[in-house]
């Protein structure tokens, strides 16, 4: 019984770092239409930044706010200086050129960080247990999930409430109207790129002392992240969520009950969704 | 005239190849010929039929493990046997996964692709006792027995020339396809999907006719990586297989028959130089990769043939529209 509500919790804990990771892939992938592949390097590379500035400062508040803030600047580069200038030539470009700089990130992480794993220790009351009804549970994967819900939270608050967010919802479903409505259109591709790299750096900072930080840390998170997005529907928002608590739970119980099967099990999981959903859980119908 | 003389050269270059070159570049060029039929069975896929797959690894991978397990658990099965059956199995998964998500599109198939690849990876990992796992399969290439004369399989040369017979009729096959009337309706398919539907084709019954072929062809060349290496492991199968034929196709120009081709040559000569000189050849693979999609994103073919035809320009003013032509 106990087994059980710590393997939920862990699937929660899981999910949180999938939706952030997730929600910027599809946001961008709704509006740009583009799948980025380079996506889940931003979330190793907020690990690494995050790292780094728990090394010099000690400080894991501050590299929770600047490390997101470089990947903002990162993405906006490179939406800005290398995505637009491919744009006309049509997405499988736009696809080979986030796949090339997967590959020159992986690379570079690799060469200044080696490829050992790094373990970043978190100090204070994160790194306490507390006792969840007769349950020793650590502060710090609850903090994962409560972290992930607040921002999942201001996300909607944003997207649901304020005028950016009816121009970031329009423009997902159409963004050629919403340039002909007067709408800087580049400029608001370039922040959701740079926002989605910033939330997938986020993740990375928090999932770094959660699991070690490492060069395959990207991989793993990366076909979960675009099963995740098939499942609640390109370009969904609560797709992301719903679909993140689905693989989050499946990864968690997967491990415990069979152990040999649980990579098969997401895919399985994805395939009845799409035979019974072609477009995904909440996507639209193509 | 001037097209029969390039080919004609082609074929004895090909042909005479060992005789001019050590060991080392013939089975280099052993390897480019097995990559370019991978290439060329993907570009038929994307190139052609704008069908976008990150799954195409799963068909080379089945391919070569159909090809390391047979000649491992069947006694006696010979060569050609072994090649048979891993491109049958490789069409037979390509037609079974092609008619469960080819009524997906764009992104969501090229998804679907890569998670069916992902799953035949995670398969061949955690199968140990098929695929013997992270510590791969080695196998022994079986001598050919001709009746009149024996083919020493495991010679360098010999095997060259086996490959360029048998995976370069595959490649002029292929070739041959894009000029059938189905080869029309595949590039009909990239141009006009609305439009074809109109004048009455099936055009998911196309798609799975492609996705079907493409996936045995990737299997042919996956059963002579297998045979040229002597050993398959998990990389057969992985991810960074389907990024190889993305590479190999579009530094090459997609589209253009020739263009995987070139970018087999390329690919397979830049990887071996680069690993030479650096652990980071990665690194490199992705800036060029990024250079080639900023620069050349009609791949090292349309470079090729700009270049000819501004030397056209320039120097023979009046052939220029007669070269265009061709």
């Amino acid at each position: 019984m106990n087994a059980s509500v710590v393997f939920f919790l862990h699937g929660l804990t899981y999910a949180g770092l999938l939706f952030l990771v997730s929600s910027g892939l599809t946001l961008v992938f709704g509006m740009m239409n583009v799948l980025n592949f380079a996506h889940a390097t931003f979330y190793m590379l907020g690990a690494y930044f995050s790292w780094t500035l728990l090394r010099v400062t000690g400080n894991f508040w501050l590299s929770l706010v600047v490390a997101p803030i470089a990947l903002f600047v990162i993405g906006a580069v490179v939406e800005r200086f290398l995505l637009r200038r491919v744009h006309v030539l049509g997405h499988v470009h736009e696809l080979l050129l986030t796949f090339g700089l997967a590959y020159i990130i992986m690379e570079s992480v690799k060469w200044i960080w080696g490829t050992k794993p790094l373990a970043a220790p978190i100090t204070g009351f994160l790194a306490q247990s507390v006792d969840l009804f007769g349950i020793i549970y650590p502060v710090y994967r609850l903090f994962v999930f409560s972290a992930s819900i607040l921002i999942g939270l201001i996300m909607a608050v944003v997207l649901f409430k304020t005028r950016v967010g009816i121009v970031i919802r329009g423009a997902v479903d159409d963004a050629a109207m919403v340039g002909a409505l007067g709408i800087n259109v580049p400029v608001l591709f370039m922040a959701t790129f740079g926002f989605g790299a910033a939330l997938s750096g986020f993740a990375g900072v928090i999932a770094g002392p959660l699991m070690t930080t490492f060069p395959g840390m990207a991989d793993a998170i990366l076909v979960d992240a675009f099963v995740v997005i098939v499942i609640g529907g390109l370009g969904s928002l609560g797709g992301a969520v719903l679909a993140s608590l689905m693989i989050g739970q499946l990864q968690a119980f997967g491990v415990l009950l069979f152990p040999k099967f649980s990579l098969a099990l997401i895919y399985l999981l994805m395939a009845a969704v799409l035979v019974v959903k072609p477009s995904g859980l909440f996507g639209r119908q193509t | 005239m001037s097209r029969l003389l390039p080919r004609a050269v082609l074929v004895i270059a090909l042909v005479g190849l060992p005789f001019f070159v050590g060991k080392f570049h013939v089975s280099l060029m052993t390897e480019v010929i097995v990559f370019a039929l991978y290439g060329v069975s993907y570009n038929l896929l994307l190139g052609y039929g704008n069908l976008l797959s990150f799954g195409h690894a799963l068909f080379f991978g089945l391919g070569a493990y159909t090809t390391a397990v047979a000649l491992n658990h069947i006694s006696g099965l010979g060569f050609f046997s072994a090649v048979i059956l891993a491109t049958a199995s490789a069409t037979l998964v390509g037609f079974l996964i092609g008619f469960l998500i080819l009524r997906q599109k764009g992104a969501s198939f090229a998804l679907l692709t890569l998670a069916f690849n992902a799953l035949f990876h995670a398969m061949a990992i955690k199968f140990t006792f098929i695929t013997h796992g992270d510590d791969g399969l080695s196998l022994l290439r079986p001598k050919i027995n001709l009746g009149f004369a024996t083919l020493n399989t495991p010679d360098v040369t010999t095997f060259y020339y086996i490959t360029l017979v048998v995976v370069g009729a595959a490649i002029l096959a292929s070739w041959y396809f894009t000029t059938t009337a189905m080869g029309t309706t595949v590039v009909m398919l990239r141009e006009n999907e609305e439009r074809m539907k109109f004048l009455g084709y099936s055009t998911s019954l196309t798609r799975l006719i492609l996705f079907t072929v493409t996936g045995g062809l990737a299997g042919l060349a996956g059963s002579f990586y297998a045979l040229f290496f002597s050993f398959v492991s998990v990389d057969a199968i992985s991810i960074t297989m389907t990024t190889t034929v993305l590479l190999i196709t579009f530094v090459g120009g997609s589209g253009r028959f020739t263009g995987p081709i070139f970018g087999a040559l390329v690919y397979i000569y830049l990887q071996n130089f680069l690993s030479d000189i650096t652990d980071r050849w990665p690194f490199f693979m992705g800036l060029i990769f990024i250079v080639m999609v900023l620069f050349i994103p009609g791949g090292l073919v349309q470079l090729i043939e700009d270049i000819i035809l501004w030397a056209r320009v320039r120097w023979m003013p009046g052939t220029a529209e007669a070269g265009r032509e061709s």
